[in-house]
């Protein structure tokens, strides 16, 4: 009986193809991850000294917030809308209808205020520091800086990390403020809840604690935007082209770990 | 002076295998090669922009890579570096560009009136008119105009040494000896040790004290103009020649 027939085992070369893509894999994950930890700490590093400039940060705030509002709003007013237009479907008569008031504002509060705006910013401002980072990268900028002696962790980094992290959480509030607002309307139009019986329902099932879940939600994808996409613009590499495919990774890499980190909330501060 | 002792640099291929050189005090050094041999990573390691797998570099007897961090530091501020492409930051006008090579501890207690006296200087010393510029942005300037605030920035804070990574690329052939003017009239004002890489090898023959030439991550030569122009070796001959060539072949294209 032959035991060495060809089919029975994969090819040598398949298998050693096999662990060389799990090698890259990994080596990929921890360079990333020994990288962002890295840039993390030469960041609190340059905020404990304060060498970080002021008006900097306040610069980056104001691109990444005040310019950002208008879109945030619109999501907002939206996730409120639709949310309260599914809730109301869903309601039988055997649910008292003001229960829809605490579904909206628990589902705005605890994860689309977030969530949502954490995904936009993806979006508008982390691929916009990835690009703009990249291009500092391959026009020799970077170097530039480094040549005259100043660190760009501390000019370009940090400020907008720390943007990042104080912006965010003011974005969610007015984000989960816009969405209730827009929820109680249309609770009202659609299925014909009125404002009292809305805020009865809201208040009944609310803990102050949801509150500070979402800002910390917040601050925590508000460090975590920033951080990756000044992370990945720093490691660009080649010309435009280089860019572009590193902005597009960046994208990709911050939509999955706000989904990831999103994912272990419930677990670590719920339960 | 600055030595590099023994550099290897590797980027999946071998780029750098060994170099040896030596750039004396005060003296013109042009550094000559074909696309792709390793001259600018050379250039980068001068101030550990580019870390070698192996050797070492050293600026006026400080170690670049064996100091540490402080080494590194005092360097960089001995060092101007003019970039191929000037690097100009994007977002800042030409005279916060230019003040950005004032070093940052000096730059923070000067007051306002004489960070802008020394900017002024800068400019002025590189043939610019700095009423004009000075609030322009980058992508408001000229090429030539890029090279020269690329310049400015370099020798504002009073470097010892000026590194000039190919600066007259991209440049009109008026642009390119105007340039070449420059770097000779800077060196010899500000009394600086120079380091050019070019690929401009007539221009670089013309102005510099000694030159080099890499070929295949070695040093194939090293040695006065006159020698390199009479050189024997067939490799350093047949890039003379191709560069004569070439340079001939853009003055015909220029006048056409």
């Amino acid at each position: 009986m032959n035991h060495q027939s060809s089919g029975a085992l994969p090819p040598p070369n398949a298998i050693v193809q096999w662990f060389a893509g799990v090698g890259r894999v990994t080596h990929t994950t921890f360079e990333h991850a020994g990288g962002l930890g890295i840039l993390f700490a030469q960041i609190v590093v340059a905020t404990v000294r304060l060498k970080v400039s002021f008006r900097s940060v306040l610069n980056q705030m104001y691109i990444m917030g005040i310019q950002s509002l208008p879109i945030v709003l619109v999501t907002g007013s939206l996730a409120g809308i639709v949310t309260s237009q599914q809730g109301g479907y869903q309601m039988t008569s055997a649910v008292p209808s003001y229960v829809l008031g605490s579904l909206v504002v628990e589902t705005i509060v605890l994860e689309m205020g977030p969530v949502l705006t954490a995904l936009v910013l993806v979006g508008r401002i982390g691929a916009r520091i990835t690009a703009e980072l990249g291009t500092m990268v391959v026009s020799e900028q970077i170097d530039a800086f480094k040549s005259l002696g100043r660190d760009p962790v501390v000019i370009l980094a940090a400020p907008r990390v720390l943007a990042g992290v104080m912006v965010l959480p003011l974005l969610v509030g007015i984000a989960n403020l816009i969405g209730i607002m827009a929820g109680v309307q249309a609770a009202n139009l659609t299925s014909g809840l009125g404002q009292e019986s809305f805020f009865f329902g809201a208040q009944l099932f609310w803990h102050s604690f949801d509150l500070g879940y979402s800002a910390t939600k917040a601050i925590v994808f508000g460090l975590a935007i920033p951080l990756i996409s000044v992370h990945m613009g720093l490691k660009t590499k080649g010309g435009a082209e280089g860019v572009g495919l590193t902005t597009t990774q960046a994208v990709m890499f911050m939509t999955l770990t706000i989904l990831i980190l999103d994912a272990m909330f419930p677990p670590l501060l719920l339960n | 002076m600055i030595e590099y002792r023994n550099i290897h640099k590797s980027f999946d291929l071998p780029v750098l295998t060994g170099v040896d050189m030596r750039v004396e005090s005060g003296e013109m050094f042009a550094l000559f090669g074909p696309s792709g041999t390793g001259k600018s990573v050379l250039l980068k390691t001068t101030i550990g922009l580019t870390i070698p797998d192996m050797g070492e570099v050293e600026v006026d007897g400080i170690s670049v890579f064996r100091g540490g961090k402080r080494a590194l530091e005092a360097v960089r501020q001995k060092v101007g570096y003019v970039f191929q492409h000037s690097a100009l930051f994007d977002s800042l006008n030409v005279f916060d560009n230019v003040a950005m090579g004032v070093p940052e501890d000096e730059l923070a207690r000067m007051p306002r009136m004489e960070t802008a006296a020394k900017v002024w200087e800068a400019l002025e010393l590189v043939n610019l008119e700095p009423r004009e510029i000075l609030s322009k942005i980058p992508s408001e300037l000229s090429g030539g105009m890029k090279k020269r605030v690329g310049i400015a920035r370099a020798i504002v804070g009073r470097p010892e040494v000026l590194l000039w990574d190919e600066p007259t690329t991209g440049l009109d052939p008026i642009n390119t000896a105007a340039v070449e003017r420059l770097i000779q009239q800077l060196s010899k004002q500000l009394q600086v040790t120079s380091l050019l890489v070019t690929h401009d090898v007539e221009g670089g023959l013309l102005i510099c004290d000694r030159v080099a030439m890499l070929d295949s991550g070695t040093l194939r030569f090293c040695g006065t103009p006159d020698e390199f122009r009479a050189c024997p070796d067939p490799v350093v001959q047949a890039f003379v020649d191709r560069a004569a060539a070439e340079a001939a072949l853009d003055m015909v294209l220029d006048v056409l």
